[in-house]
C-alpha cells in the first residue's frame, strides 16, 4: 500500500482516446454519462427529500418542493435536551474514541512497522482477523461486562469501547501509512543519538499526519453513526448521544413530523459530512483509502 | 509495498532502540483490544453453555446447560428463516448490489471530467456518510406507502405498494445498497487508477471494444482488489443492525429479522442471554470463517 | 520512553474514573426510581417529579434520583432488567407491570413489602383484588397497585348517528359488532374505518392484549389453565377470535392492513384518526382519553361530546355478557436497595391520596384507592368513563409467567397471518399449538 498521491490518468487517456475513434468514441461517452446522470439521481432522491422536507412546513414522506418554506422546523428541534446536549454527547464520545483510537494505533502501529517484533505478525493477523467480527455479535456480553463494572451510563466508557472497536482497523491503517514512510530518515536520527519516542514524535507523525487524520476522521464518521452500541450502555436522558436521540425522539410517535425528522437528520449529520468533506479535500487520494482495500 | 517493507529491515540492530521501547507503545492498544474485545468474545462462548437469563429464576442462578443452546440453534425454524434472510440480504446489499454497483460506477466514472466524477461521486458518497439512523429514517419515509418510490410508480402507471410490510427484506437491501455503494466504489476507483494505461491501449489497438478491453484486461487485473473488497462488504453486511432496526424492526412478522436482529429479540427482547449469545456466537463463527478467508487472500509475505 | 507509559496509565486510570464519576454506587441516601416516559403515556413522569420535589424539600440529605426511560414497552422492561442484573445499578424503586412481578422474584429483583404494608395506614384503602396481582407465588406481596384499566369498544356517537345507528350503543354479542360496522362501512364509505381492532406483530403487546385477548375473554377459553398449569392448545375459542380478525380484515371493516402493521398504530389512532373522525368504533383501552385531556398529546375538548364506551360483549353474549383485559401498573421495590426503610417512605409518598388522584386523573387510569375512587374531585375532573370502571368486576388478566411474552409473539403472529390472508384461522391456529408446544415444551400443554 502507497499513500503517495496518485497520478491523474484522465487527462492524458482522454487526448489519446479522441485521436483513435473519435465518433464511436463519443457516442459511447453519452451513453455513459447517461447512465452517469441516471444512477446519481437514483442516489440523490432518498436525500433529496431530506433536504427538501427540513424546510417544508407540511412536509409528507414525499420529494417536492416545500409548498410553504419555513425554518420552523429547525427552531423546533433545536432545544437543548433534544438537539444541543446530545450532539454534544456525540461531539464527546465519538471525538474522544477518535482521538484515542490515533493515538493508540500510531502507538501500536509504529513498533509493528519498524521493528521486526517476533509477535508482530501473528498480532497482526488477530488485528485484521478482529476486524472482520461483527460489533453486534458481542454487545450482549459487552453490557454485561459494563454492569459488571459499573460502567453502564458512562459516556468515558462508551467512548473507550467505540475506541476499542474502532482500534483493529485503525491500527492495520495506521500500520500501513507508516509503511509508506521511509525508514532512512529515522535510522539517520537514531544515528544521531534520538530515542525511538523522539523519532516518533518529531519525525514520524508529521510526515504521517495525513493517514493518521484519515484514521481519525473515519473513526468520527463511523462512530457518530453508531447507535446500537450507546443505545445500550448510556441511558439517561443527559448522556446519550444524537444517534440515539433521534430515535427515542422520533421512534416513538411513528414519525409524524416528517419536516421535524428531516430536519434534525439534517443537523445531526452536517458536522461529519462537513467534516468528510474538508478532510477529503485536504487530504486528496489518502482519503480514499483505497490501498487498504487492496490488502 | 512489499519491496517498501523488506528494505526496512535494514538497520543495524545495534541502533535500534531498546525490547522494552518496542514493546511499551503497543500497551495501550492491548489493553483495549483485551478488555473490551477479547473478553467479550470470550464470555460470548462461556454464556452461550448457559442458560443465563434477564429475568425468571435462571437469572438469580445461572447453570451450565452443555449444548443444549445450540441443539436449540439448530432446531429452531426462527433461526433457520433469520439465516435464510441473512443470506439473501447479503448476497442482495452487499454481493450483488454494492460491489456490482461500486464496479460500475467505478467504470463509467474512470477517465471522466473531473466535474462528472465529483458530481457522482459525491451523491454516492453523500449516501455512505450519513449516520446510519438517519439513512433509516430517510428510506423508511421513502418506501411510505405515500413516500417517494410509489409517488415515482404511480407516474409510470405501476400500483403502488406498501413496500416496508409487503416486501420488507427488499426494502432493507434496497436501503442498504444505497448506504454502502461508496465504499466499494472507492475501492475500485483507487485500484482503477493503478490499471497501467498502456494496457488498455494496447488491447484497443488490437480491435478489441470497451466492454472486452474491461472484461479480459481490467477486471483480471482487479481481481484481488474484488476479493479483499468483498471480503470487507461481507464483514459488514452481515453485522448490519441499526438500518434494519430502525426501518423494520425485524418485522412484520419476522420477515426481515436477520440473525443480529434475531440475536438482539432472544437475548434482550426475551431475556435469554444464553441462546441470544449462543446465536451472537453463530455469527461471530461465520463472520470469522469469512474474516480467515480474507486474511489468505492477503499474500503472507505483506502482512509483516 | 518516558510518554508512553505516561498515556498508558492515564488510559487505565480513565476506566475507574468514569465509574466513578458516572457510574452508580449505592448511596444509602439516595432513592433511585427507575419509570417508562415514551409515546402517549405521560403519566409517570409528572407523578415522579413532584415526588422528587416534595420529598427532597421534606427530607434533608435525601436524593431521589428519577430515571425516565423512553421506550415502548417490551424495551422498557429489557433495560429494567439490565439494570436489575447489576446490585451497584439496580433501581430501589421500579415502576412494574403487574403481570411481570412473578418473573422478578423468581430472579431474586425485588424486596419483599409485607413489613411496610403491616404498618401503612393507607393499606385499608386497597381492596384484595388489587392485593392478588402483587402477591407471588411464594406468598408474599412486592407490589403496590397504582392504577389500573380496562378495556372496550370505543365509539364516536356523531358517526354512528350518521350512519342510523342508535346510540347509546350496547351491542350484545360479536355478531351485533360485525353488524354495525358492515352498516358503518355501508354508509359511511371510504373516509371512516368502521371498526378498529389491533392485530398484528409491528404493534407488538397491543395487539396481543386491546385485540386478541379481549376477543378470547369473550369465548370463555383461556391462554393458560391455572388448574392444571399448562397452557392451552386447540381452543375452539382462539379460533373463535382470529376468525373475528379475520372477518374484520378480510371485509375491510378494518384499518388498511398497511396502517394496522404499523408499530405506532395506537398512538396515530388516539392522537389523530379518531381525533380527526376517522374512526368509528375502537377497542382499545379504558385510558385513551389521556391524548385528549388538555395535559395530552392532543387536546380535544369535543371528545366528551362524541366518544363513548360500550363493552366489549361476550361471543353470544353469554354470562356475564362483557368481556375486559386488565393491566396494572405497580411500583415494586428492587431487592439491593439500601435502605429499605426509605425507599418504602419515598414509595408511600408516591402512593398517597393526592398523588394516586393526579396520576389516575392525567393517565386516565382506574384508581385503586378507594378513598380516591369515591372521592367527589376524582369523578369531578376524571376523564374516565363510568362505563369502563365498572367492566372491573368482569375483567381478566394475563397469565403472570415467563413465558408470556413468547406466547405473546406467537400471539401477534398468528393476527398476522390471518390479518394477510396467509393463514385460514383454523391454520393459524394450528401454527400456534405448534409454537406452544415448542416454546414451553410439550408437556406443559393441555388440549388439543
Amino acid at each position: 500500500m502507497t499513500t503517495a498521491p496518485r497520478p491523474s490518468p484522465a487527462a492524458p487517456r482522454r487526448r489519446r482516446v479522441r485521436s483513435v475513434a473519435a465518433p464511436r468514441r463519443a457516442a459511447a461517452a453519452a451513453v455513459v454519462h447517461l447512465l452517469l446522470a441516471g444512477l446519481a439521481l437514483a442516489f440523490a432522491l432518498p436525500a433529496l427529500w431530506l433536504l427538501l422536507a427540513a424546510f417544508d412546513a407540511r412536509a409528507s414522506a414525499r420529494v417536492r418542493l416545500p409548498e410553504a418554506f419555513t425554518l420552523d422546523n429547525f427552531a423546533a428541534v433545536a432545544t437543548r435536551d433534544v438537539l444541543f446536549l446530545p450532539i454534544w454527547n456525540s461531539l464527546f464520545i465519538c471525538g474522544g474514541a477518535a482521538v484515542v483510537t490515533v493515538a493508540a494505533s500510531v502507538l501500536a502501529a509504529y513498533p509493528l512497522s519498524r521493528f521486526g517484533l517476533r509477535f508482530g505478525r501473528p498480532f497482526l493477523y488477530t488485528v485484521l482477523f478482529a476486524t472482520g467480527l461483527p460489533l453486534t455479535a458481542i454487545m450482549v456480553p459487552v453490557y454485561s461486562l459494563f454492569v459488571q463494572f459499573g460502567l453502564v451510563d458512562s459516556r468515558w466508557a462508551t467512548m473507550l469501547f467505540l475506541a476499542a472497536a474502532s482500534l483493529p482497523f485503525g491500527i492495520w491503517l495506521t500500520k500501513n501509512f507508516l509503511d509508506g514512510i521511509p525508514v532512512e530518515l529515522e535510522e539517520a536520527a537514531w544515528v544521531d543519538g534520538a530515542s525511538a519516542r523522539q523519532s516518533l514524535l518529531r519525525l514520524v507523525v508529521p510526515l504521517a499526519a495525513p493517514g493518521l487524520a484519515v484514521v481519525g476522521v473515519f473513526t468520527l464518521v463511523v462512530t457518530w453513526g453508531n447507535f446500537f452500541v450507546p443505545f445500550l450502555l448510556l441511558r439517561s436522558a443527559e448522556r446519550i448521544p444524537a444517534a440515539v436521540r433521534i430515535y427515542t425522539f422520533f421512534g416513538q410517535y411513528g414519525q409524524v413530523s416528517y419536516g421535524e425528522l428531516a430536519a434534525y437528520s439534517l443537523l445531526y449529520a452536517l458536522p461529519v459530512v462537513v467534516l468528510y468533506l474538508v478532510a477529503a479535500r485536504s487530504l486528496g487520494g489518502a482519503f480514499n483509502f483505497g490501498g487498504a482495500m487492496k490488502g | 509495498m512489499a519491496g517498501e517493507t523488506t528494505a526496512r529491515r535494514g538497520a543495524p540492530p545495534a541502533l535500534r532502540p531498546g525490547p522494552a521501547a518496542r514493546v511499551l507503545p503497543l500497551v495501550p492498544a492491548l489493553f483495549l483490544l483485551l478488555a473490551f474485545f477479547a473478553g467479550p468474545v470470550l464470555w460470548t462462548v462461556w454464556a452461550s453453555f448457559t442458560d443465563a437469563a434477564l429475568t425468571g429464576a435462571a437469572a438469580a442462578r445461572t447453570d451450565f446447560v452443555g449444548l443444549r443452546n445450540f441443539e436449540r440453534l439448530l432446531t429452531d425454524p426462527d433461526v433457520l428463516d433469520a439465516t435464510v434472510l441473512t443470506a439473501v440480504f447479503l448476497v442482495g446489499s452487499g454481493v450483488l448490489g454494492q460491489t456490482a454497483l461500486g464496479l460500475l460506477l467505478a467504470l463509467l466514472m474512470q477517465g471522466r471530467r473531473g466535474w462528472v466524477r465529483g458530481a457522482v461521486g459525491g451523491v454516492v458518497v453523500a449516501a455512505w456518510v450519513l449516520p446510519e439512523v438517519v439513512a433509516g429514517f430517510v428510506w423508511a419515509a421513502f418506501l411510505e406507502r405515500e413516500g417517494t418510490l410509489n409517488l415515482l410508480l404511480q407516474a409510470a402507471g405501476a400500483a403502488p405498494q406498501s413496500w416496508l410490510t409487503s416486501l420488507p427484506i427488499l426494502a432493507v437491501v434496497l436501503a442498504n445498497v444505497w448506504k454502502g455503494t461508496a465504499f466499494s466504489m472507492m475501492a475500485y476507483s483507487a485500484a482503477l487508477a493503478e490499471v497501467p494505461v498502456d494496457l488498455k491501449e494496447a488491447a484497443r489497438v488490437d480491435g478489441a471494444g470497451p466492454l472486452r478491453v474491461v472484461w479480459h484486461v481490467v477486471l483480471p487485473l482487479l481481481r484481488r482488489t474484488v476479493a479483499a473488497t468483498l471480503l470487507l462488504v461481507t464483514l459488514q453486511t452481515v453485522q448490519v443492525f441499526t438500518l434494519i432496526f430502525v426501518m423494520t424492526g425485524g418485522g412484520p412478522g419476522g420477515r426481515s429479522t436477520t440473525l443480529p436482529l434475531l440475536m438482539y429479540r432472544e437475548a434482550l427482547g426475551f431475556g435469554d442471554i444464553g441462546y441470544g449469545t449462543a446465536v451472537g456466537l453463530a455469527l461471530l463463527v461465520v463472520a470469522g470463517l469469512f474474516s480467515a478467508v480474507h486474511l489468505r487472500t492477503l499474500r503472507p509475505e505483506e502482512v509483516r | 520512553m518516558r510518554r508512553a507509559p505516561a498515556a498508558l496509565a492515564l488510559l487505565l486510570a480513565a476506566v475507574p474514573a468514569a465509574a466513578g464519576c458516572e457510574g452508580s454506587g449505592r448511596d444509602p441516601g439516595t432513592v433511585k426510581i427507575v419509570y417508562q416516559d415514551f409515546g402517549a403515556f405521560r403519566a409517570a413522569d409528572p407523578l415522579f417529579r413532584r415526588v422528587k420535589e416534595e420529598f427532597e424539600a421534606a427530607n434533608e440529605g435525601v436524593t431521589v434520583e428519577l430515571h425516565p426511560i423512553e421506550a415502548p414497552a417490551e424495551d422498557y422492561q429489557t433495560q429494567v432488567n439490565l439494570m436489575n442484573r447489576s446490585p451497584a445499578d439496580a433501581p430501589d424503586i421500579i415502576y412494574e407491570d403487574s403481570f411481570t412481578i412473578n418473573q422478578d422474584v423468581d430472579a431474586g429483583y425485588l424486596h419483599p413489602l409485607d413489613e411496610y404494608w403491616a404498618d401503612w395506614e393507607d393499606a385499608e384503602f386497597y381492596s384484595e383484588q388489587a392485593d392478588a396481582a402483587v402477591t407471588a407465588l411464594d406468598g408474599k406481596r412486592y407490589g403496590v397497585m397504582l392504577g389500573t384499566d380496562t378495556r372496550g369498544l370505543w365509539y364516536n356517537s356523531r358517526l354512528l348517528e350518521e350512519a342510523g345507528v342508535e346510540t347509546p350503543w350496547r351491542p350484545e354479542d360479536w355478531d351485533a359488532v360485525l353488524d354495525t360496522a358492515r352498516e358503518l362501512e355501508a354508509e359511511l364509505g371510504d373516509g371512516v374505518v368502521p371498526l378498529n381492532v389491533y392485530a398484528g406483530t409491528p404493534a407488538g403487546e397491543v395487539s396481543s392484549m386491546q385485540g386478541f385477548q379481549m376477543l378470547l375473554a369473550g369465548t370463555g377459553d383461556a391462554l393458560f389453565d391455572e388448574e392444571e398449569q399448562k397452557w392451552v392448545t386447540g381452543a375452539q375459542g382462539f379460533t373463535d377470535a382470529l376468525e373475528f380478525i379475520g372477518t374484520v380484515y378480510g371485509e375491510g371493516l378494518a384499518l388498511d392492513q398497511r396502517d394496522a402493521l404499523n408499530a405506532n398504530v395506537a398512538t396515530l389512532n388516539n392522537d389523530e384518526r379518531i381525533p380527526d373522525g376517522e374512526i368509528a368504533i375502537s377497542l382499545d383501552g379504558s385510558w385513551v382519553t389521556q391524548s385528549w385531556i388538555e395535559s395530552g398529546n392532543r387536546p380535544w375538548p369535543e371528545w366528551e361530546e362524541e366518544m363513548a364506551f360500550a363493552p366489549m360483549p361476550t361471543r353470544e353474549g353469554q354470562e356475564p355478557g362483557a368481556a375486559s383485559m386488565s393491566g396494572g401498573w405497580t411500583l415494586a421495590m428492587g431487592a439491593h436497595t439500601a435502605d429499605p426503610g426509605l425507599a418504602w417512605r419515598v414509595m408511600a409518598h408516591a402512593l398517597s391520596r393526592e398523588n394516586a388522584l393526579e396520576f389516575a386523573v392525567e393517565g386516565a387510569q382506574i384508581p385503586v384507592r378507594s378513598d380516591v375512587a369515591d372521592s367527589e374531585e376524582y369523578r369531578e375532573r376524571s376523564s374516565i368513563v363510568p362505563e369502563a370502571v365498572e367492566l372491573v368486576g368482569v375483567t381478566a388478566f394475563r397469565p403472570a409467567y415467563g413465558d408470556y411474552p413468547r406466547i405473546s409473539l406467537a400471539i401477534q403472529e398468528a393476527t398476522e397471518q390471518v390479518v394477510l390472508g396467509e393463514a385460514t384461522p383454523e391454520e393459524a391456529a394450528a401454527a400456534y399449538d405448534a409454537e406452544v408446544a415448542g416454546i414451553v415444551g410439550p408437556d406443559a400443554v393441555t388440549g388439543g
